[in-house]
Order: C-alpha cells, then structure tokens, then sequence
C-alpha cells in the first residue's frame, strides 16, 4: 500500500451554471513533489481552495491521512496546524509587519524568538532583514509574493500548497524558490502541491505533473515525460501555441 | 408587457426568498460572534487597540455633537416654554432629552458612521484580497479574531462615549442658557441635578451598549459578506452605515416603548 497523504475523490464544483470540477480524482504520495498545470481559470486555484475548506465543494471526498475532511474533522485534526498555503495574490495581512506576517500563526513564543524564525524564513526566500518591519504596502509585488512564502513556511508544516510561487519573479529569483521548494521536501520530509504556469519550474520542482483541463485531469507523469507525451493538449499547452485542440475564444 | 406582469410575482418571491436567507446568515454570523465570546482565545491586542480606534478616536466628533445639540435644545425649549411662561423648564428638559434620548442616539448615529463605515471597509478589503481566506489557514478563525474584539470594543466604549456626552451637551445647554438666555447659574444647575435620576443616566448607557453592538456588528456582517471586488467594498460600506443607522432608531423606539418608559 502506499503512504497517500491526500486523496481526492469525485470532486465536483460549480458556480452556477458554471462546471468548473468535474468528477475530479487525485491521489498525493507522502515526501513528493505534486505540479498542476492548466491554462487560466481552469479551477487550480478553486481545486486547493476546496482542499482548504475556503470553498465547499458540491460533491466528493477529500481525505488527508485517511480522514475525511470537513468542517469538523479539519478542526478535530488540526489541520490547518499541519499546512502551509501561498496564495496566488500573496494574501499578505497589510496591518501587520513582515514579521508580525510570517510568525502569524506561530504561538506563545517571546517577541525575540518570534523575530529570529521570522529572519531565518526570509533569508531562506531570498530577502534580507530590512524588510522585517516593513509593511506589506511598502514591498513589490514579487517581494509580497516572498514574504507570502515565508509566512507558508514559518511553521515547517507536513503539507505545503504553493498557488505559482514564481509569478512576478525574475528568473534568478525564480530559481532560488525552486531550490527552496526542493529543499522543503528533500530535507524536512513535507509534501508539496505547486500551481504553476512556469514550465521551467515545474521541471524542476515536480516528481509528478498532472495537467487541469475542463475539470479534469487530463494527463499525468514525470516531468521527463512531459515533452513526449503524445497528448495533444498537452503539446499545445508546454509548447503555448494558440491552435490546437485547446480552443480560445477570441472573437477577431 | 407581459414580461413586465410576470416579472412581479418572480420579483416578490426572489426579494422574499433573499430576506429569509439574510435574515439566515445574520443569525449564524450571530451564533458565531456569541460562540467566539464565550470561549478561548480572546485576542486582547486587537481588543485594545479597537478601544482607543472605536473609542478615542471618536470623542471629538461626538463631543461636539453633544455640545451642539445641548445648546440647540436649551434655545428650542425656551421659545416652547415661553408660550407657555414655563422657561425655567429649560434646566429640566435639556436633562431629561440628553441623557434619556439625544445621548445615546446622536452618539449612535456618529458612530454608525464613522465606525460601521471603516470596520466594514477594512474587513471587505480583507476578503477581497483573499486574507481572511489567509487567516483561516493560518489556524485563526476570522469571527474571533476580527470580529468578536470589534463588538466588545463597541459595546464597551460607546456607553462610556455616551456618558461624556451627556455632560458635555448638558454643559451645552447650560452654556446657552447662562450666556444668551438670562438664566442664573447656580440655579440652572440645580434644577438639572433635582430632576436627573439615576434611571435616566442608565437607561442611556444600556441603549448605548445596544448601539454598540449594531454598529459594529453591522459593520462586519456587512464587510464579511461584501462580494465583487473594490465597487463591493463600496456597496458594503454603504449598507453598513444604513442599516445601522435605521437599526438604531428602531431598537431606541423599541427599548424606550419596551422598557425605558416609566
Ligand atoms: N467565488 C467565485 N464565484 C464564482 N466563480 C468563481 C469563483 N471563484 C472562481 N470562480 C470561477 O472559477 C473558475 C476557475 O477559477 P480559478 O481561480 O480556480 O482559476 P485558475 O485555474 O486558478 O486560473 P489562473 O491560472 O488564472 O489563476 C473561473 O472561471 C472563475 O471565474
Ligand atoms: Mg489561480
């Protein structure tokens, strides 16, 4: 048997009329890399929002340890206490400092060791101490999108969810969040969802693509597979031609 | 035509079916902000510092609105009283209005804007950008920590507001009444404490614990439910100041028709 850590089950969502999971069905092994690629608005970012319990889902099951997930059983387990989640906007709380930000939900600590994790995390993503008391309104977008990282992390939790940790950031900055996120698993043991639209990084970080396509997942691998995979949307999506069997309304 | 008659029965049973889940959702959200008060953790931080923003912050604004509507009130009340050749009724009166009723509302009514307004701007920005999605996986829950200090906050400074209000608009009135009206001092203030009682002052201060339970409670329903980006952080401020404002009146005239009325 293997050490699934998460299990997804006939997930559906919509909004309205608008079918976005469609008898979705996934599987996470403990210590691996999982990347969901999938062109924009296919559901990524509400695939994880479910998994979250930000978004109720209409049907399915989603299981973290072989407990069922909801309401009550994410409280029961602590959940939230074993995750860590990126958002896609950073999600950054702007009354706060940085490292009021990344120590957030790390509690009955002093003030002095609460800065001290706060200073590890952020040299990890590649920023220095003067940002520690900044506020978020006074950083750049990719370096929100750090601090954001950060705070993920602060808590060293089993179970990490990146929404494109690499968007807005400049190739070497980039790559130093491949390293981390590399890091996280190879080193503590964590298991990793990553969101990207960075066929670059998802090479990098992933044990196993899967692409998100109408609700589905459409094909599954190693990311060394992924250039041979002799599936059209596939193809069309790593290679980002606009003509293929992945049609876009554009109205001329 | 047509459409336009069929559309009426549609639109009346989709305006009453919204009113029951509101009203629905408000009394969750209740239960909620009930819950989280009773138990563990109580964030004390934010607590504080929603005491000197709620409280503080508001004593100008309300200390003027006092001390207008005391002095407006002594000038009404002589030319009322002199039709009848009672305008030592002034002393009394201006007493009785402030504390019983003029009080607490008037300092209800600024609150409602200057605070319903900004707790539910700030928690709708908050939503919008996904934050209080971010404190729910931070192992937070938003009610508690956004929420329930906001409602103490308010229902615990909006009576102590209240209470200098009343001195400040008593004081207005007696301004008045001394400076432009011929009244003599030492009588004007006697005749206000000899009519004042105790009931009136905390009749006041209750009313004004209510106020402040509505005024922050209608901020953050409405900012915890705002949808559609920056134009919905608008449309909630908005609804949290009015129906604020129109809760209070309501619940003055029923708490003084109910309670305060003997
Ligand atoms: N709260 C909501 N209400 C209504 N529709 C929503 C809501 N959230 C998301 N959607 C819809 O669900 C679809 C998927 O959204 P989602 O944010 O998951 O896309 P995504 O795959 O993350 O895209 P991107 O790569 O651009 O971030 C979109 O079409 C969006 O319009
Ligand atoms: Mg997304």
């Amino acid at each position: 048997m293997t050490d699934l850590i998460l299990k997804i089950e006939k997930l559906h969502k919509s909004f309205g009329e608008k079918v976005i999971l469609n008898d979705f069905n996934i599987n996470i092994t403990r210590n691996t890399s999982q990347v969901i690629i999938g062109g924009s608005g296919t559901g990524k970012s509400v695939l994880l929002k479910c998994i979250l319990g930000l978004i109720e889902p209409d049907q399915g099951i989603i299981s973290y340890n072989n407990t069922p997930l909801n309401r009550d059983t994410r409280k029961e387990i602590n959940f939230y206490d074993e995750i860590g989640m990126l958002f896609q906007g950073a999600a950054l709380f702007d009354s706060l400092t940085v490292w009021e930000n990344i120590t957030f939900a790390i509690k009955s600590k002093r003030k002095n060791d609460l800065r001290e994790i706060a200073l590890d995390k952020i040299h990890k993503v590649g920023l220095d101490s003067t940002v520690l008391d900044l506020y978020p309104s006074e950083l750049s977008g990719g370096m929100q999108k750090r601090v954001a990282l950060a705070r993920a992390i602060a808590k060293d939790p089993q179970l990490l969810f990146f929404d494109e940790p690499t968007t807005g950031l400049d190739p070497i900055m980039a790559d130093v969040i491949n390293n981390l996120i590399n890091e996280i698993i190879d080193q503590v043991g964590a298991t990793a969802i990553t969101i990207t639209h960075d066929m670059e990084s998802a090479k990098k970080i992933a044990d196993k693509i899967s692409m998100l396509y109408k609700g589905n997942i459409i094909w599954s691998g190693d990311p060394g597979e992924i250039e041979c995979s002799n599936n059209p949307y596939v193809d069309q999506f790593i290679n980002g031609r606009s003509e293929g069997p992945i049609k876009i309304n554009i109205k001329d | 035509m047509i459409n336009y008659i069929y559309n009426i029965p549609h639109a009346i049973g989709s305006n009453v079916l919204n009113l029951f889940a509101h009203i629905g959702k408000i009394s969750i959200f209740f239960y909620e902000i009930i819950f989280c008060t009773f138990t563990l953790p109580l964030y004390f931080k934010t607590f504080f510092n929603q005491i000197i923003k709620i409280g503080y912050n508001s004593l100008p604004v309300i200390g003027l609105t006092a001390f207008f509507t005391g002095s407006v009130l002594a000038l009404q009340i002589y030319v009322g009283g002199s039709r009848f050749n009672a305008e030592s009724i002034v002393a009394s009166i201006v007493a009785l209005g402030i504390t019983r009723e003029l009080g607490p509302v008037i300092a209800g009514l600024m609150l409602a804007g200057r605070v319903s307004a900004s707790i539910s701007a700030e928690i709708a920005t908050m939503k919008v950008t996904e934050q209080l999605d971010a404190l729910t996986t931070l192992s937070t829950n938003p009610i508690r920590y956004l929420v329930v200090p906001r409602v103490l906050a308010a229902m615990l400074t909006l009576p102590i507001l209240v209470l200098i209000a009343d001195i400040i608009g008593i004081m207005g009135g007696f301004v008045v009444a001394t400076q432009s009206l011929g009244f003599i001092e030492q009588s004007y203030i006697k005749n206000t404490f000899d009519i004042i009682q105790l009931n009136d002052v905390i009749s006041g201060l209750i009313k004004a614990a209510v106020f402040g339970f509505i005024v922050a409670f209608m901020g953050c329903y409405h900012g915890y439910n705002s949808t559609g980006g920056a134009q919905g952080v608008g449309r909630s401020t908005t609804k949290a100041v009015v129906s604020a404002s129109i809760l209070i009146l309501a619940s003055n005239y029923i708490l003084t028709s109910l309670v305060f009325n003997s």
